[in-house]
């Protein structure tokens, strides 16, 4: 998984010097979320300036020459390691022996082997260890053979399997040729020249009208403007699409971290992520993303990471609602292998709508005819496309690798997705929907995990125990935990303590455990107690302090809700402990380390 | 535009304890005027009057701040500053130091003025060439409370700064809009601190003792100011009727909002995004309704600002409110308005125009009545079938 962006000046402006690398550097900037253990930039001019490191994007920019880089048009790439240990020679982007053509590419090349093996015989020299340098010189073979540039682009993309959005610059040319094929690639149609990039927010900054490349198409993206064509060289007639968020959403805002940023967002996303689905007056839930889809049969959900972990909690509110309901982690899921048929209703819950397990279980619930949703966070994103439809989270971008808000969205849409499908929907539940933003307010104005986790940064591991509901975010704590802290930590239904990881517990390893009121609170307390006997400091979690008081040794507090909509208060408070606690260790919290925001391979 | 190129500081870091309780949970310039905050109406005009670069200075409530406006409003991009303890306002604009350089506008986020009164210290500011800082004035028949200057009106030099004044010379209400140069810095570290803060005025006082030329200009802008909670009633209503909001049903309310048929609006109302209005409710005239605001079945919401996720009950009766967020006002509860005595501190406002102040989730759990000028603080929970009168503090319970 990696980021690319490309630029090219437009009719009215022939780009300065050094305008085509600014635009450049400020798309790596917006792109870094998508992996950042080395980038490159390729301009051309009369010939080919190539200039790449290994780390993150500002390690590059100190690598760059005294002034100013010239160029007509441009690409660059953030990269995120797949084939290859990263490197500077591994680093996008490459090219062919003649220094000709440069080429940047996001996704995996399946036959890149034997294509390599092949070139190497007819006498080409490889620099790195990468699957993507076969592209350019794939290109110079063709180039040789006596095709022109955009043939001999199309005819190596031709040769190719796998997974790929490719970009390619030639000296003394000023057209940046592109294609796409299972991962993302969209164009920017600006005023001072074209664009395109992974993802929108690289380009955003200088425009916000933007074409999503369908795969199998080719773009030749050049000053005078931008051809799209499908994989036989037909024009293809595209749309215009304008960007409605804001590009603002890109800065910390005085924050130290983007993490904690949007954490703070929080109540402002489940605002959005309501907005005109529910209505008190009426006490109904309706989601007009969902409105053709009519479903009867079982439901699958497939996610990975902490979406996974949402997936879990819309399978529960499914089941309680009396719908069969299972959860798969994406990279399990085998259509083969699990009863899947066009009864069946699969869901996709994925952020980025690009995750690469994800796509491929849906891409197979698809085959087999299944019914499929998609419930993200990216308008026009790979998964919102391929599906039979998509359900948006509305949470607004996120850039902390680590999940925050996005998670709470999909808690929230979850809760409202379970409605719909269910069609079931109390008037309470209407109530506690429209007061949890407030709610989510108030356990940020008076949360104290910073306390928490002043006392307990020391601690060997964590531990996380929820039981019905609260199961789901034990898991989540503790994946969160992990990400940021990089301790070890751990969740569990709290029935499952006592079955073995029991003997992990002892006076360095706290353990946060969430106690909702309800029904489950008895038992829930009896492993509670269970900790307590063998000394570990206990976190209590809950809507009722008196409950947990006598047996905890902190407790966080979240105000009273609907028993369904407790978790997703719960949660905040774990966000914020982890946060804290990687504060005070001085991680790197915005991107930790060996993880990605959006994960694009399988 | 005059403005063009300064950097504008705003100063937005203290509590303002004199709107306790309102100020629980969040700094004074996030307290609605009508539904936003008095701070993104500051914004608002400054971006009006051409300013493309702002430096806030946070401190109180920082996230509140922050996670509200992210990095730019309105696409002007907005840096935050933090002052840590909030020691005065001198030592505020000292935190903002590295990111200005020449002269540079600096104006309070809990007070509203106009683009007008802007543009005018602006102006006169650059009309003279020793100036090293030029004051915006108003014109008001009483100053007490606020800061008075002594302007020469045929030079326009200030010849005096008399904070809070007494006696009956013919001073000007300083607006709190100022324009000043890099000195400023070095006056407000020399002027002796006050009770260990580092005031703002006194290093303009500090600028006038060393005999340099500091400037006023008496503007005819809009400049409206909540001192007391009660006048966040007042200060919204004044936005109307300056036209500053447009409180005309066709743009005042917001599309995601649901009114029921039978609701009867009476304009001027503000009605922000997501709040719903059950059948037989009126509301209005001179109502504003935060985000995500329910006001139930019958209920009637008069001369009020009812803050974002507030929720009025059925058949209740809200007149001359003023609440926080996320507020239950129960079904039947009355508050009937009309002036009342008011306590602040050790303070007694008599008469004051205020039905109740219910501060940031208060639980009114129905049936209550309010005697007019009751004040009850964040988190409290009133029992049905009480009569709440005086100042209740936060997170108590009201027995009936």
């Amino acid at each position: 998984m990696c980021g690319i962006i490309g630029y090219t000046g437009g009719r009215s402006h022939a780009p300065d010097d050094g305008d085509v690398l600014d635009v450049l550097m400020t798309g790596l900037s917006g792109l870094e979320y998508r992996g950042y253990d080395s980038a490159g930039v390729a301009l051309a001019d009369s010939s080919l300036s190539v200039h790449k490191r290994q780390g993150e994007v500002s390690a590059l920019e100190d690598a760059l020459p005294d002034g100013s880089v010239g160029g007509r048009a441009g690409i660059g790439h953030t990269r995120w390691s797949t084939h290859g240990p990263p490197s500077d020679a591994n680093a996008h982007p490459h090219t062919d022996c003649t220094g000709t053509v440069a080429v940047v590419h996001n996704g995996i090349i399946e036959n890149y082997q034997v294509l390599r093996e092949e070139l190497e015989t007819a006498g080409h020299t490889f620099e790195s260890e990468t699957d993507t340098e076969v592209i350019p010189h794939l290109i110079e073979d063709a180039l040789e053979a006596g095709a022109d540039r955009e043939s001999a682009f199309r005819r190596a993309v031709n040769q190719l399997e796998g997974s790929y959005a490719v970009a390619a610059v030639f000296c003394e040319s000023e057209t940046v040729y592109a294609a796409r094929h299972e991962s993302p690639l969209v164009l920017g149609i600006g005023e001072d020249g074209h664009y395109l990039a992974s993802d929108v927010p690289a380009f955003i900054e200088y425009t916000d009208r933007v074409i999503y490349l369908d795969d199998g198409e080719f773009a030749t993206v050049s000053p005078s403007g931008v051809v799209v064509t499908d994989d036989e060289g037909t024009v293809v007639e595209t749309s215009i699409e304008t960007i409605e968020w804001d590009p603002e959403d890109a800065g910390k805002s005085g924050y130290d971290h983007y993490m904690l940023k949007e954490i703070y967002e929080q109540p402002q996303a489940i605002r959005k992520c309501l907005r005109e689905r529910v209505n008190e007056m009426e006490g109904t839930i309706t989601v007009d993303d969902l409105a053709d889809l009519e479903s009867s049969g079982p439901v699958q959900f497939v996610a990975c990471g902490t979406s996974y972990h949402a997936a879990l909690y819309g399978a529960q509110l499914l089941r309680e609602r009396g719908i069969p309901a299972q959860c798969f982690l994406a990279s399990e899921y085998d259509v083969d292998s699990i009863p899947v048929s066009e009864e069946t209703l699969v869901v996709g819950v994925t952020q980025s709508g690009e995750t690469a397990d994800t796509m491929s279980a849906l891409r197979g619930a698809n085959r087999v005819g299944a019914t499929t949703v998609a419930l993200t966070n990216v308008v026009g994103s790979s998964a919102a496309r391929e599906c039979d439809h998509a359900m948006y989270i509305r949470a607004g971008p996120e850039i902390g690798v680590a999940a925050t808000k996005t998670f709470a969205s999909q808690q929230v849409a979850l809760a409202l997705f379970s409605s719909v499908i269910s069609g079931e929907c109390s008037q309470a539940f209407v109530e506690a929907l429209r007061d949890l933003p407030d709610q989510v307010q108030s356990v940020l104005d008076n949360s104290t995990a910073r306390e928490v986790a002043q006392t307990y940064e020391d601690a060997d591991a964590y531990f996380f125990i929820g039981r019905g509901y609260n199961a789901p975010v034990a898991l989540e704590g503790a994946l969160k935990m992990k990400e940021i802290t990089y301790k070890h930590a751990e969740g569990f239904a709290a029935g499952e303590l006592k079955h073995g990881p029991l003997a992990l517990v002892t006076d360095r390893t706290p353990v946060f455990a969430m106690v909702s009121d309800d029904g489950t609170a008895a038992k829930t307390l009896g492993n509670v107690k269970e900790v307590e006997a063998r000394d570990a400091p206990v976190v209590a979690v809950t809507d009722s302090r008196e409950t947990v008081d006598q047996y905890a040794d902190f407790v966080l507090e979240v105000p009273e809700t609907h028993p369904v909509l407790m978790p997703i208060l719960a949660n905040i408070q774990l966000q914020l402990v982890s946060y804290w606690i990687a504060n005070r260790l001085g991680r790197s919290i915005d991107k930790p380390r060996n993880l990605a925001k959006s994960v694009t391979v399988e | 535009m005059s403005t063009r190129g300064l950097t504008a500081v705003v100063l937005a870091a203290g509590e303002g304890t004199r709107l306790r309780p309102l100020t629980s949970n969040r700094p004074k310039p996030m307290l609605p005027a009508a539904t936003k905050p008095i701070l993104e109406h500051v914004f608002d005009q400054l971006i009006d009057s051409g300013i493309t670069d702002i430096t806030v200075v946070v401190g109180y409530g920082r996230n509140r701040v922050q996670a509200h406006f992210g990095p730019t409003y309105r696409n002007v991009p907005l840096t935050y500053v933090t002052q840590e303890k909030q020691l005065g306002t001198g030592h505020a604009l000292l935190a903002a130091e590295s990111s200005v350089d020449g002269p540079f506008l600096v104006l309070y986020g809990d007070q509203l003025v106009g683009s007008r009164l802007i543009d005018d210290v602006s102006n006169t500011h650059d009309a003279s060439d020793d100036a090293v800082a030029t004051l915006g004035l108003v014109q008001r028949s009483d100053v007490a409370g606020y800061g008075g200057v002594i302007l020469d009106d045929e030079t326009g030099r200030v010849s005096d700064l008399v904070e809070d004044p007494t006696d009956d010379r013919n001073y000007r209400l300083n607006a709190g809009v100022y324009i000043v140069e890099q000195d400023i810095f070095d006056a407000i570290r020399a002027a002796k601190p006050r009770t260990g803060e580092h005031s703002f005025v006194d290093g303009i006082s500090e600028l006038l003792k060393s005999g340099r030329d500091v400037r006023g200009v008496v503007s005819d802008g809009v400049w409206v100011d909540a001192t007391y909670p009660w006048d966040l009633l007042d200060v919204s209503f004044e936005l109307f009727e300056e036209g500053i909001v447009d409180g005309e049903r066709s743009s005042a309310i917001s599309e995601s909002a649901t009114i029921h048929d039978s609701a009867v609006i009476r304009e001027p109302v503000v009605i922000d995004d997501d709040c719903e209005i059950g059948p037989g409710a009126v509301v209005g005239p001179s109502v504003c309704l935060g985000a995500n605001v329910t006001v139930g079945s019958g209920a009637v919401v008069e001369r009020s600002v009812i803050d974002a996720d507030t929720r009025i009950g059925q058949n209740g009766t809200v007149i001359g409110c003023v609440t926080g967020v996320g507020v239950t006002v129960g079904p039947g509860t009355t508050i009937p308005g009309g002036p009342g005595d008011v306590r602040v501190g050790d303070r007694v406002f008599e008469d004051e125009d205020l039905g109740a102040l219910l501060a940031d989730r208060v639980h009114d759990q129905g049936g209550n009545t309010y005697v007019p000028g009751a004040i009850v603080g964040s988190d409290t929970v009133v029992e049905a079938g009480a009569t709440v009168r005086g100042t209740v503090s936060e997170g108590t319970e009201v027995r009936s």
